[in-house]
């Protein structure tokens, strides 16, 4: 029933989506071990899907606490570019299983699609260090800007009563014009990537 | 008929009272190594779990307030560098006083070698080491800390956090259902979902006073600071707090608190949005001890709000204030306060020989961080001793907790936007055998008097010395001062009642109808108003309003046997026996020792024998 049997990488991922990946037990393991699973444990390609369009990832922790203080600006900024740029969570702990993902996802009312990055691909892809972080990839798939979402933070403990501004939201509608992003990065505030397992 | 003399002390104490919480004693040995010590190499088992299991533990356990558990090496390893990071600046733990003040209780300050340990453990590939090596976890209770309370009060209702936004200030009123007083050894607060709460502080509302900002009875009301009535002179002397982390407080033998029947408890949270919506219903247990008080501390407030008008965009604005002492007094804690623009924070007493000591200094102030901080030991602070305060302000763009952009003049109030200049301090006055007075009125009519000093426009100052002087005995100089709070709050209900109350006890019979009458209007349901209206009336000789006042006081109070009382005197005075039984005999139910009402039964009786 399912005819492609190790075709190149980035394919075989769609397919997996399609035929369910326990029907392939032929599929070698390093392709399932670095690439990036959706909650049901697919691999999923988040520059795949969407050719040509803008991706958004955003690097999130269930348990960092200026990550989930995000949430709802997370959500505004998909809000507003909903059906122009793609969205991904991405959760680079090992740790966190799916179904922590999933409560904690329904409890933040996200409805963007998340991703467990347990080899850390989209981590090195984006040079993420911190979550909460964000990358923004152009409609080539070339990353335009990676850091914090805005200055609310200015250290641990430390946040302004409002951000002054929004470096994410600038990013991302540049993509979208296609036109350079300044800045294409700034340092994010909140828990370290490389402590995780 | 005899009429009792104002029963209702119509004096009353305001406090502007703030949002406290503090640090209690943590069991693990403190190990603080210099630099010389750190070993070749550092591993969790020996080294790094000593310190996470005194220092970070606390906080950071299931259940409790910090993100994530630190307690296993996983735990541990999985936040190192961010852990380095956040010692190494003096982040975590959040430890405000730097190292010059006087010592305090489980300063959580971690030393340079420990902050050493740290990085060197990141160096040397954050090992786990012989597990032989490593302490007992510390255990942590869920539920009760110090057992099943004698009561447990849980708020009416819940609040709903909003999942965004900047932080709340919300206040829980407990209706605390004593038939009798008790002392009360201590009070554990559970603020519901820790991490929503930053801290809380309990004030005990001995007038039910703050019920008036609910907008229906158990709804809770908004607010950073409170402004809370009493009766009777009775300052609050304990600082009742939580902040995560920190089990309750049991206060000394003899430093019970006291809570009368038909006290509220106010619980003044400070919480923070999470993320998500959420809602909090806290609940708090009371711990009572037969040990009656003996000592009573008093909260000094020093402050200097009125040279609170910052510049916008001035990053080193100083706000000072000095109190010397009118008598020798230990000093306990000391609760330093101010909002977000407050950066440095100094408090240090200058000796009467002219030497100075650093009582607590506080280099680089966090609000999300305050706390009561207690002196390892009391400290004598003896009579002649000043007080200095000294705090500066950044009200620059450059002070990140700026809650104005672009930076606003700021002047002092209640609200997160204003700011404030505030020293507590905890003292037990010690009692001085040359003047009878109660040590602690001493303290505060001083302070009273400094704070006019420092601003003629301090409203609690004029009303709080007016009472004071009132129960002295010093009526004429109370009247003065109310007068001088009148004229700054016009019309205000507690105010007028209590000028009115000082006139009539000056025997100013028309002057006191006029401001009681004001009272009574401006307040409808202030029953104290009404109460002593109606003396003020009956003292007149206009008993058809005497009655009139003391009936809508019954109906204000029902409970009340001194109303009662006056009620029947009123209507025996109107002829109405049959009435003026009715009342006296209900007083006397209400309260069978009720001497008013007994004496004023049996001059009926002999007037008119029982038919």
């Amino acid at each position: 029933m399912c005819p492609w049997q190790i075709p190149m990488l980035r394919i075989i991922s769609m397919a997996f989506l399609f035929c369910g990946f326990a029907a392939l037990p032929s599929v070698p393991q390093t392709v399932r071990s670095t690439s990036p699973e959706n909650l049901d444990g697919k691999p999923v390609d988040p520059f795949a899907s969407g050719s040509g369009r803008v991706v958004v990832l955003l690097f999130v922790r269930t348990d960092c606490p200026i990550s989930n203080r995000y949430a709802p600006t997370i959500r505004k900024l998909h809000e507003k570019f909903r059906g122009k740029a793609d969205f991904w969570l991405v959760y680079p702990d090992a740790g966190e299983s799916a179904s922590r993902i999933r409560t904690h996802d329904e409890q933040f009312h996200f409805v963007i699609p998340a991703l467990r990055d347990v080899h850390r691909e989209l981590v090195k892809r984006s040079h993420a260090t911190i979550t909460p972080e964000a990358a923004v990839f152009d409609s080539a798939g070339k990353l335009v800007y990676h850091g914090r979402i805005d200055d609310w933070y200015e250290d641990f403990g430390r946040s302004r009563a409002a951000p002054t501004t929004q470096e994410l939201d600038n990013a991302i509608r540049t993509a979208l014009d296609g036109k350079p992003t300044v800045p294409d990065h700034a340092n994010a505030v909140g828990c370290y990537i490389s402590d995780l397992k | 008929m005899n009429f009792s003399s104002i029963k209702q002390i119509p004096a009353g104490f305001l406090a502007v009272t703030i949002v406290f919480s503090s640090f209690v004693a943590v069991s693990f040995a403190e190990r603080k190594p210099n630099s010389q010590q750190i070993p070749s190499h550092v591993t969790f088992s020996r080294d790094i779990a000593p310190i996470v299991f005194r220092y970070c533990a606390s906080c950071h356990h299931a259940g409790e307030a910090g993100p994530f558990p630190l307690i296993t090496y996983g735990d541990v390893k999985s936040h190192a560098r961010q852990i380095a990071d956040v010692t190494s600046r003096h982040l975590m733990p959040p430890w405000l006083p730097s190292q010059d003040g006087l010592r305090l209780e489980d300063d959580s300050h971690l030393s340079g070698g420990q902050i050493a340990l740290f990085q060197k453990w990141i160096a040397d590939g954050v090992l786990e080491g012989n597990r032989d090596e490593l302490l007992p976890a510390p255990k942590f209770t869920s539920g009760w800390q110090l057992g099943t309370p004698d009561l447990v009060l849980k708020a009416a209702a819940a609040f709903d956090v909003p999942a965004s936004g900047n932080d709340v200030y919300w206040n829980f009123i407990f209706r605390a259902p004593l038939k009798s007083s008790r002392f009360v050894r201590a009070i554990e607060i559970h603020p519901g979902e820790k991490r929503l709460v930053h801290h809380a502080n309990l004030l005990v509302d001995r007038t039910q006073s703050a019920r008036r900002q609910e907008k229906s009875p158990g709804s809770g009301f908004p607010g950073m600071e409170l402004q809370i009535e009493s009766e009777s002179f009775d300052p609050d002397g304990h600082f009742l707090f939580w902040k995560p982390g920190s089990p309750p407080i049991v206060e000394p033998a003899g430093l019970a608190l006291r809570l009368d029947p038909g006290n509220d408890l106010l619980l003044n949270a400070h919480l923070q949005p999470s993320g998500k919506a959420e809602s909090i219903q806290p609940s708090i247990g009371v711990y009572f001890t037969d040990q009656p008080a003996t000592k009573f501390p008093v909260l000094l407030q020093l402050d200097n709000d009125r040279a609170l008008d910052i510049p916008a965009g001035d990053s080193n604005f100083l706000v000072s204030d000095e109190f010397t002492l009118p008598e020798d007094v230990q000093l306990l804690a000391i609760y330093p306060h101010a909002h977000y623009l407050c950066r440095d924070m100094l408090a240090l007493a200058r000796f009467p020989d002219g030497a100075e000591k650093t009582l607590i200094h506080i280099a680089r102030w966090e609000l999300n961080w305050q706390a009561v901080f207690r002196l390892a030991q009391p400290e004598l602070l003896p009579h002649g001793t000043t007080i200095v305060m000294r705090y500066r302000y950044d009200n620059s763009s450059d002070n990140i907790s700026n809650p104005s952009n672009p930076p606003q003049r700021v002047r002092a109030g209640n609200r997160a936007v204003d700011e404030m200049a505030h020293l507590w301090l905890q003292v037990l006055p010690v009692a001085s055998a040359a003047d009878s007075r109660d040590p602690r009125m001493i303290l505060q009519e001083a302070l009273a008097r400094h704070h006019i000093e420092n601003n003629p426009d301090d409203f609690e100052a004029h009303y709080n010395l007016a009472a004071m002087l009132q129960l002295r005995g010093a009526t004429r100089e109370a009247v003065q001062q109310y007068q001088s709070a009148l004229a700054l709050r016009a019309g205000d209900a507690a105010v007028e009642n209590a000028l009115g109350g000082a006139l009539l006890a000056w025997h100013q019979i028309p002057e006191a109808i006029a401001h009681l009458t004001a009272a009574a209007t401006a307040r409808p349901e202030y029953f104290d108003a009404h109460y002593n209206l109606g003396i003020a009336q009956a003292t007149a000789g206009n008993f058809p309003a005497a009655a009139q006042e003391l009936t809508t006081a019954v109906k204000l109070k029902p409970d009340d046997a001194g109303a009662e009382a006056n009620l029947g005197a009123a209507f025996a005075e109107l002829g109405e026996t049959q009435k003026a039984i009715l009342h006296l005999n209900r007083a006397l139910q209400l309260d069978p020792g009720n001497a008013l009402a007994k004496e004023n039964l049996e001059a009926l009786r002999g007037a008119a024998p029982q038919r």
